[in-house]
């Protein structure tokens, strides 16, 4: 079940959801609308390499705004720190955004519980687009869990502005018969 | 509802979650990670049509990986054999993934109760991204449903690795036909 606007305020209140900063004026019917931060980091190097750390370049979004080239992935982030050690979450464009033609993810709308921090979002967009820090760009949504809880303890925890991809770490372990063979 | 990881290990230790080859090290808080198979189909029609078989070319991602391309459609597959007669799933990119400018599926998160399949993954990539076969790529979730569960038996069903578009199949032959 996805928790209502109602729910995700008073949850917040409990102290079972993080958001801050929080301003009830962005909470939706059953979502809570987070906006752009002003950090980006953009790959500098291609083709890109799961197995080692890739360069980037760090970029600051104008006041006045910043163009998006179409095509290009730009790793921005959530002004926010968003989370919850009790409810699952998913995070989305908002419509108005995605009618712009842009993604905020690259099919990946599922966190984890027990995550708390900035969330690096994945812009790309369509077309050529100008976006502007403190946009409301997406929407976070909590969803009920059924099960005991183990909560996230992966490698981006806490994490604080936009965040490089750390897959490398992955193939440190294989555990998967027939997986990753080095 | 969607299962927490424990509830995803409880359930396919009981056998109503079916994960194969299954490491408890890949369960998370909210799913499970899969890993990128080996075999990924290219299609090599220069326009789709929706009414015909796609003609694709299949590929063995090498050892040594290989470099996809921006503005290609790649098929590719899920190592493991995943699914429940009991449960919705849905699949998602890792953050990991997505960071790096890849999509495992576009717009088609979700996979019915009862498909206990390898999962096609449709993969896109923004800039040009080097893959390997057994990658971890994605995780899946696992949703409590309400209401009477039906099984699926779809044209899917039995898949055993990556399986192209069988829209053609389905699609009616003229307008007529559709709307009457």
């Amino acid at each position: 079940m996805i928790l209502t606007g109602e729910e995700i305020v008073a949850e917040r209140e409990r102290g079972r959801i993080v958001v801050d900063p929080f301003d009830p004026g962005q909470v939706n019917p059953n979502s809570y609308n987070f906006r752009l931060g002003r950090q980006c980091r953009v790959y500098s190097k291609y083709p890109l390499d799961p197995r080692v750390p890739n360069e980037d370049d760090e970029i600051e979004l104008d006041d006045d705004g910043f163009l998006l080239e179409p095509g290009r992935l730009h790793l921005c982030c959530t002004m926010e720190i968003l989370g919850s050690e009790y409810y699952a979450p998913t995070f989305a464009a908002r419509s108005s955004v995605a009618r712009l033609g842009l993604f905020i993810n690259l099919s990946a709308s599922l966190g984890d519980i027990g995550y708390i921090g900035q969330w690096t979002l994945q812009l790309f967009s369509i077309h050529p687009l100008w976006v502007y820090p403190g946009m409301e760009i997406g929407q976070m949504m909590w969803w009920r869990p059924q099960g005991e809880i183990v909560l996230y303890e992966g490698k981006y925890q806490s994490s604080q502005g936009p965040q490089t991809t750390l897959i490398h770490r992955d193939f440190d372990v294989v555990r998967v018969p027939g997986a990753g063979v080095r | 509802m969607i299962l927490t990881g424990e509830s995803i290990a409880r359930e396919v230790a009981a056998g109503r979650v079916v994960i194969e080859p299954f490491d408890p090290w890949h369960i998370e808080p909210n799913s499970y990670g899969f890993h990128l198979g080996r075999h990924l189909l290219c299609g090599d029609d220069p326009v789709s049509d929706a009414r015909q078989p796609p003609s694709t070319t299949r590929i063995e991602i090498p050892e040594s990986g290989l470099v996809l391309l921006p503005q290609h459609l790649y098929l590719g597959e899920t190592l493991e054999t995943m699914g429940s007669p009991h449960y919705a799933a849905t699949l998602y990119a890792n953050r990991s993934t997505s960071c790096m400018g890849m999509w495992i599926q576009v717009s088609a998160p979700l996979g019915h109760t009862g498909a206990v399949i390898p999962w096609t993954l449709e993969i896109v990539v923004a800039h040009p991204v080097r893959v390997y076969p057994g990658m971890l790529i994605g995780k899946i979730a696992f949703w409590q449903p309400q209401g009477a569960v039906g099984g699926y038996c779809g044209k899917y069903s039995g898949s055993q690795g990556v399986v192209a578009s069988r829209i053609s199949r389905e699609m009616r032959t003229n307008v007529a036909e559709a709307v009457s």
